[in-house]
């Protein structure tokens, strides 16, 4: 059971600078050639910023939906402040049993205070019995 | 590609054709930083009832970013990418990427995207924003 009380609360903020190396990678191991655009998918690469208090299960954890919003193209050298924040928990029956859905959003902002991205995953969770 | 001027509703972006390998997953891991044992240790993911190791959701959410980017070669950018994960992808599948431009706006297009596998099962699908400068 995923406790609900976590709906809401966020993580401490994190600070990445966007690397020309870092980014070369990830592009590398999706097989595209690094031309120095950064893929509309690194964000997922920004790891850390864990809620408090929100205890996800490590195993049976299923990705469902991810969604991006870009308000203006990350950069390679971009120093970005991110944070992480539970929008909401909730249950559906499904052919498997009960699942549960955490939807968490975070948001990226430049050095300044400018809103530079969210992105938005769904996980589930399945209840075992 | 061609310039915003001459993108029509109901174009087709270049599809993209993508065989994951082993190799690929344990690559997107390091990249990615998600070391999840379901997409590398074999054994464990028989253990946990998968059949075998799957591949990383993202790892296919980019693989259809690579075919956004690749057609936009830097005319345009995305400003909005969305999924669904529907079914699960393995090592040696053949995973064929396409989109089709739903609507045209003043300065954008919204496109519906998916990636199918060799049976035509629905992997992902979800939409992209692009957004055109002036």
């Amino acid at each position: 059971m995923i406790n609900k009380d976590a709906i809401g609360r966020e993580s401490e903020v994190m600070t990445t600078r966007v690397e020309a190396e870092n980014v070369r990678r990830f592009a590398e191991a999706i097989g595209i050639p690094y031309v120095g655009e950064v893929p509309p998918t690194f964000i997922i690469t920004f790891r850390g910023g864990t809620v408090p208090g929100l205890d996800l299960p490590e195993k049976g954890l299923i990705h469902g939906g991810q969604k991006f919003t870009y308000y203006r193209p990350i950069k390679v050298g971009d120093v970005l402040n991110y944070k992480r924040r539970v929008k909401n928990i909730y249950e559906r029956a499904g052919k498997l049993g009960k699942m549960t859905f955490v939807v968490q959003e975070m948001e990226g902002r430049s050095a300044t205070g400018d809103l530079v991205f969210t992105a938005t995953s769904t996980l589930i969770a399945r209840e075992e019995g | 590609m061609e310039k915003f001027a001459v993108l029509q509703a109901g174009a087709s972006i270049p599809e993209r054709v993508w065989i994951p390998t082993d190799m690929q997953l344990r690559q997107y891991a390091e990249a990615s930083g998600d070391y999840n044992p379901i997409h590398l240790d074999e054994k464990f993911a028989q253990q946990v009832g998968l059949g075998g190791v799957i591949a990383h959701g993202m790892l296919t959410m980019a693989q259809v970013g690579a075919m956004l980017t690749q057609w936009l070669n830097g005319e345009g950018s995305i400003s909005q990418f969305e999924v669904r994960f529907q079914n699960m992808v393995r090592p040696g599948d053949t995973i064929h990427c396409t989109g089709v431009i739903k609507e045209k706006l003043a300065n954008a297009v919204v496109c519906d995207v998916k990636a199918l596998n060799q049976k035509s099962m629905e992997i992902i699908a979800g939409s992209a924003v692009i957004t055109f400068k002036d």
